[in-house]
């Protein structure tokens, strides 16, 4: 299976010195990307007037449900299995880390909400806070770690502390996870799994409550069906964005400046699997709000197929390779077909659901 | 600079008062002013009033970007967006032309300006393009608009600029981006860029300057607010890589460090790195930024630097404040108040706002 064989590679390559030093077991998740199965992987021939409520129902709420329950299974085992190699924990972190993924893109309402987004997703993290904010807290007093226990103490803590990005370091980080006692690792551990599951079940919950509604009929927050359109596509930009400029484009840098360290969860080599991820939440999003015009459907599929297959070839979990020329070259051609999709989006979605580039965004001064 | 016109330049900031003729009481009241697109592609500067109603429209030549108001005649000055070389004088009870200023040759506006506190001169940011020289235009607004001389901003690309409130002088937000028209609107210098906040006194000379640390030397000080008491509040321009956590407001006080609002607060990165517009509530206790990269608006506590509200609008930039509130207009046309955490909508126009809307009282 070419998934093992990529392990192996990379073992064996960039990472085969920190890794003979420390106990890790292989890093990357083995488990093809997917997403959550409660979530449409593309969108049927719709009717303009079934979109949103398909998006509701096929993406959004099975999306953040998904997170919501794989959170809760994660604070669950971290009850009992707290070590960072624990290969429990890791395969629990990686199955609810798969769901954010596929939930990132919908940065509007309950996501938004008393900055939670952020609080389970500090990325990309620029000025690498994480490492040192996780340091201190692994180093900290007896008396700061029983305060972890309470979560409203918890959720005081900086967002670098907090989320789906510190808990990646705590697991994989060959010094980070050695640093402190197994007691102290164990309750930072804990602490972090439980904030992200009442997180998660926060965001699920209003979703359900109350917000769906709003996507559903006009009216004080969007006053029209387009603006609901608006904002769904809104989403699907953004993420196509974050995937472009983002997952993709801060790791490559520039030719004469790569920058590896920047890769999207290198340590616990996802990066490429966030990748594939976003691509395969993004397609039924872009599917259906193309829904009434086949010809735009279909170009939509045809460009997500082609950056999915060259998505699917690629070997290179961590995205170590955008320093050699001939791997580079493949994930700068993975990121002209995101820029392919960005632009059949922008010039042919965006116009047939009233949304055209901004005056002010396209063109500041 | 001459000496005749560095006497020119301290006379006009002095405050020599002059007679009024007609005033902004004969002008049927516009509250703002806004350069726009229009749904065929022209260009225009529009004076609006409270409830967002347009009171008159003059064409522009190209598109717009700010403004500024004459203190007691019914004029203002609409200015080319960068790297246009034209200024139009409006008489605002009507809207009509009274004069078009040209830079001299060599040279280009920034699209911002500001008058004398007694009217009797214009002060306009513009790039000596050859040497990419930052330039104040000095022009006789008591003589016809005639072009008196310029003097140097004290950095590169020039672009918002005020009057200072708590002392004489101008304050200029030096974005240190250089281009030239050759090359319309390409950054030539983003490996040794340097943006500043200049303070410029009644004689000319510079009297303060503000460097930001090394690290945000890519985050272009562009556009600027002053609050009552003098303080400048100023939005800034991130050119470096995006992902980064950037402060994008800061107030500053001569003589003082600067302070950055909403530092660490993760919100800052739905600004896109990009801030279009800044304004002070008029209460001075709030600071706000658009950004329509972000299609946000932020409001900051001038006091603890703390964010308190975010709230999403699409293409969001021209921003303002009157006795109710902060006032935005967007790309999609909308003049709206910003009430607690909603937008209270006043008007929707079919044209494209552009940058800036400019308070006129």
């Amino acid at each position: 299976m070419p998934r093992c064989r990529t392990h192996l590679h990379t073992l064996t390559g960039a990472l085969g010195i920190a890794l003979a030093l420390s106990s890790a077991p292989l890093p990357a998740q083995t488990s093809p990307a997917e997403l959550p199965e409660q979530m449409q992987t593309s969108a049927p021939d719709l009717h303009p007037d079934q979109q949103v409520e398909w998006i509701l129902s096929g993406h959004i709420l099975p999306g953040f449900d998904a997170l919501a329950g794989r959170s809760a299974d994660l604070a669950e085992v971290a009850k009992t299995h707290c070590a960072p190699t624990d290969a429990r924990l890791r395969s629990a972190f990686g199955s609810a880390f798969d769901a954010w993924v596929a939930v990132s893109h919908l940065r509007f309402g309950p996501s938004e909400t008393a900055n939670r987004a952020f609080a389970l997703a500090f990325w990309p993290d620029s000025r690498n806070k994480i490492p040192g904010t996780l340091r201190r807290a692994l180093l900290a007093d007896g008396n700061t770690t029983a305060n972890w226990a309470n979560a409203e103490e918890f959720a005081k803590q900086s967002i670098a502390l907090r989320g789906f990005y510190a808990l990646e370091q705590l697991l994989y980080d060959p010094e980070l996870m050695s640093l402190a006692t197994p007691r102290q690792t164990c309750a930072l551990v804990q602490a972090i799994t439980a904030d992200m599951a009442r997180t998660t079940a926060a965001i699920s919950t209003d979703w359900h409550a109350s917000y769906a509604d709003e996507l559903r009929t006009p009216s004080d927050r969007y006053r029209t069906t387009a603006e609901i359109r608006q904002e769904l596509f809104k989403s699907l930009t953004t993420g196509l964005q974050i995937l472009g400029d983002m997952r993709l484009g801060r790791p490559l840098g520039s030719f004469d400046a790569p920058r590896p360290e920047r890769a999207e969860a290198r340590r616990s080599a996802r990066s490429l699997r966030h990748i594939r991820l976003t691509l395969a939440a993004m397609e039924p999003l872009a599917q259906a709000l193309a829904a009434g015009d086949t010809d735009l459907a279909r170009s939509v599929t045809a460009a997500f197929d082609k950056a999915r297959s060259r998505a699917n070839q690629l070997d290179d979990p961590a995205l170590a390779g955008v320093g050699d020329p001939a791997r580079r070259f493949r994930l700068e051609t993975l990121q002209q077909d995101v820029t392919n999709i960005r632009d059949l989006v922008t010039s042919q979605l965006g116009p047939r659901l009233g949304v055209t580039a901004g005056f002010n965004s396209l063109d500041g001064d | 600079m001459t000496t005749a016109s560095r006497r020119s330049f301290l006379a006009g900031l002095l405050a020599a008062g002059m007679a009024p003729q007609a005033s902004w009481a004969d002008t049927g009241n516009p509250a703002f002013l806004a350069a726009g697109k229009t749904t065929d592609d022209r260009f225009l500067l529009a004076g609006l009033d409270t409830a967002g109603d347009i009171l008159f429209r003059h064409p522009l030549p190209a598109r717009g970007h700010a403004a500024t108001a004459h203190p007691s005649r019914p004029e203002a000055v609409a200015f080319a967006r960068r790297p246009g070389t034209f200024a139009d004088v409006i008489d605002c009870r009507s809207g009509a032309p009274l004069a078009r200023l040209t830079p001299p040759v060599g040279h280009h506006f920034y699209g911002h300006g500001t008058f004398s506190e007694d009217g009797s001169r214009l002060f306009t940011t513009e790039n000596a393009y050859d040497t990419g020289d930052g330039l104040i235009g000095i022009w006789d607004a008591a003589d016809s608009y005639r072009r008196i001389g310029h003097i140097s901003s004290g950095g590169i690309g020039p672009h918002d600029m005020r009057l200072r409130r708590d002392a004489a002088g101008l304050v200029v937000a030096n974005g240190g981006i250089q281009t030239h028209p050759d090359s319309g609107r390409a950054k030539l210098n983003l490996p040794v860029m340097q943006p500043n906040l200049t303070y410029i006194g009644a004689d000319g000379q510079i009297t303060d300057q503000l460097e930001l640390p090394q690290e945000l030397r890519l985050n272009s000080i562009r556009h600027l607010a002053i609050r009552n008491d003098g303080t400048v509040g100023f939005a800034m321009q991130w050119q470096g890589d995006l992902g980064a956590d950037l402060p994008i407001i800061g107030l500053h006080r001569p003589g003082q460090p600067a302070r950055l609002m909403a530092e660490d607060d993760p919100r800052l990165r739905n600004l896109n790195g990009y801030g279009g517009s800044v304004a002070f509530s008029r209460d001075g206790r709030h600071v706000a930024v658009t950004s329509p990269r972000g299609g946000v608006l932020q409001i900051a506590d001038c006091d603890t630097g703390a964010l308190v509200q975010e709230i999403r609008l699409s293409d969001v930039c021209g921003l303002a404040s009157d006795d109710t509130g902060f006032v935005i207009t967007s790309g999609q046309g909308v003049v709206a108040a910003i009430d607690a955490d909603r937008v209270i909508p006043r008007r929707q126009h079919d044209l494209a706002w552009d940058n800036h809307l400019i308070p006129l009282s």
